[in-house]
């Protein structure tokens, strides 16, 4: 299969966009944007000044009356400019991902299309931002409640999907008529920078969206800034502690996903042949750089048969997983999207193997497929025999590393996993409905998988997340995002 | 090589789609009488691209296991797109009939492997492998009409 080519050619700087321009950072720090795959330098982008990313932040300010004052309908129908202009450059959006990422260009298109449904489901803002009333709470006297927008909203972004992330907060904080800043992952912001392009051709007004580049500093004066209304935020649960902690202290609002810990719950009843490929794309795709990757897998029961069926199926199909360039239709899994995500990985492994683990697949053996440098890739890597005591089995990875462990009943399967610090997706794979209800029930889990591997519930619904994988009440997409990007008001009135 | 991603199978999709309406303009030159219903052949291939296209970029989506959905193996459903020399009409549609079993093993293979992964492409590929055994049935009432 040949590659694809690559939308990016030319290493650019990338600039800021702030109130509707363009604008060249003044900064002397200036990063590289590394392809993960082959090592090259792709982009560069600045640590903008803390003056760069006030200045956005003003201009989000002063543009918000205005963009208050605009119709729901108006402001939709910029989304739905958006909507299309996405369409239109659907392909290139994605092999930009896969460029600056290292994902493969399927997961790449998966993400766009993510992207683009929560673009839509934002057009339904004129029905969805309705508020409600009741006539006579008294004689004569009617209450009712209505939603407005609060005024300048932050986002800081991550880097395992530079596309999707933003927007599951943007198209809802825009539509309800907020203004808003973005601040992408340093590691891989083109795929932001791409989007505001195409939200300026769409016709969105000067201010109501900014994209300034930075790091942690640039992050610190948007969460701390007095008139960022809110933050939201995806990324470690450390710094999502923070911002929620300092956030809490002067009252923003704040929606933070953080970290995770999955399990992945097989049962003796499951169907095998299915749970396989879902097994796969929960464990490693996205080279398990994602809050809803499986990191544990849990094989119920005493039946050594079945325990050994299953073990050595995960085994050898995971083994088999080509791993390589993105842009090669070919390849299953990316490289990781940074040297410091490998060498992160491969210091869980050396743990695993120093507190007992089993080495089933050494994903530090793979081979790459095509002439790349291995830098940043590492395979995937099974481990069995792990217990719930062991780091590995604690502890969030971010890469395509499976922990195997065995239980003897699907209640130590539940207590096992609620015992975890997380709560952000866990799914169970079975035919049995009375054990899926019983997992539904009693799971402390955000977002719940019934034979499904990667639980990223659609646009129209929250993305939900619990314990250390959450901080704040309302979460990114659906109505949460719009209750969260609005105040109630209640109003009630008399007629004298 | 087998191909196992979506986005692998889509663009086999493609060719083979395109090889056929090489196949079916040629055939559409070479015999004339028959030339609307070759041509119409071709139309309809680039509307197969666009109904498989369109099912694979409306659904897919990063939870879905669009790198793990298939396991193909090209050759099994390859053809050669040209026109054999001093061959009989009956023949030639002989050929075609062949080749046309050979892409609705390819759309039913490929439905089958992926119906509980790849939400509605399988219902795509099913509809084009309808399509094509169609196709399949009006080759075949050509046979005998040769002359």
């Amino acid at each position: 299969m040949a590659i694809l080519e690559e939308p990016i050619k030319e290493v650019e700087k990338l600039k800021n966009y702030i109130n509707g321009e363009w604008v060249e950072s003044k900064s002397g720090e200036i990063l590289d944007i590394v392809n993960p795959a082959t090592q090259k330098v792709i982009s560069k982008v600045p640590m903008s000044t803390p003056d760069e990313v006030n200045a956005a932040i003003k201009a989000a300010k002063e543009a918000f009356p205005e963009w208050r004052e605009t119709t729901p309908l108006a402001r939709v129908r910029c989304l739905f400019r958006l909507k299309e202009l996405l369409e239109e450059n659907f392909e290139q959006l994605s092999r930009v991902q896969t460029q600056e990422h290292g994902k493969t260009i399927d997961e790449s298109r998966g993400e766009t299309r993510r992207g683009i449904e929560m673009v839509e489901v934002g057009t339904g803002i004129p029905s969805l931002m309705m508020g409600y009333n009741l006539e006579d709470i008294a004689t004569g006297i009617d209450e009712y409640v209505i939603y407005q927008p609060l005024g300048v909203f932050g986002h800081i972004a991550p880097f395992n999907f530079p596309f999707m992330v933003p927007l599951w907060y943007s198209p809802f904080a825009l539509a309800t008529g907020n203004t808003f800043v973005v601040k992408p992952s340093p590691r891989d912001p083109i795929s932001q920078v791409k989007l505001a392009e195409l939200l300026d051709e769409a016709g969105i007004p000067p201010g109501v969206y900014n994209v300034v580049h930075g790091g942690a500093e640039a992050a610190s004066i948007l969460t701390e800034h007095k008139d960022i209304k809110g933050i939201t935020f995806v990324g470690s649960t450390k710094v999502g502690k923070d911002i929620y902690k300092k956030c809490g202290e002067v009252g923003k609002r704040v929606s933070a996903q953080t970290s995770a810990k999955n399990f992945m719950v097989v049962m003796p009843d499951a169907d095998i042949a299915g749970t396989i490929p879902a097994l796969m794309t929960s464990f490693f795709g996205n080279a398990g750089q994602r809050c809803l990757s499986g990191a544990n897998l849990v094989i119920v029961g005493k039946d050594d048969a079945f325990y050994n069926k299953v073990l050595d199926a995960f085994v050898d199909t995971a083994s088999k997983i080509r791993v390589g360039y993105g842009l090669d239709e070919s390849i299953q899994m990316g490289p990781m999207q940074s040297i410091d995500g490998k060498e992160r990985v491969l210091g869980y492994i050396e743990k695993g193997m120093a507190e007992g683990a089993k080495l089933l697949l050494d994903g530090r053996k793979a081979d790459i497929i095509g002439d790349y440098p291995e830098t940043c890739f590492v395979g995937p890597t099974v481990f069995a025999d792990v217990t719930p005591e062991m780091t590995i089995a604690k502890e969030e990875i971010f890469g395509p590393v499976a922990s195997v462990m065995r239980v003897k009943d699907l209640d130590e399967a539940i207590e096992m996993a609620n015992r975890s610090n997380f709560g952000n997706a866990n799914a169970i794979f079975t035919s049995s409905g009375k054990a899926a209800r019983e997992f539904q029930y009693r799971i402390e889990t955000g977002n719940v998988g019934i034979n499904i591997g990667i639980v990223a519930p659609m646009a129209f619904f929250p993305f939900s997340g619990m314990k250390d994988s959450f901080f704040g009440v309302l979460h990114g997409q659906g109505r949460d995002a719009i209750r969260f990007f609005t105040e109630s008001k209640v109003v009630i009135q008399r007629w004298l | 090589m087998k191909l196992n991603t979506a986005s692998e199978v889509i663009s086999f999709t493609k060719k083979l789609e395109g090889d056929s309406a090489k196949f079916y303009k040629d055939l559409s030159r070479r015999y004339a009488k028959d030339e609307g219903i070759f041509l119409s052949f071709v139309k309809e291939n680039e509307k197969n691209i666009v109904q498989v296209e369109r099912a694979y970029y409306g659904v897919i989506t990063d939870a879905l296991e669009g790198c793990f959905a298939f396991n193909i193996d090209p050759a099994e459903y390859s053809f050669k797109a040209e026109l054999a020399e001093k061959v009989s009409y009956s023949e030639t549609l002989d050929n075609a009939i062949e080749i046309e079993e050979k892409i609705i093993k390819f759309y039913s293979d490929a439905a089958e492997q992926s119906k509980s992964l790849m939400a509605d492409v399988p219902r795509a590929f099913k509809m084009v492998a309808k399509k094509r055994g169609n196709r399949q049935s009006t080759l075949k009432s050509l046979l005998g009409k040769e002359d």
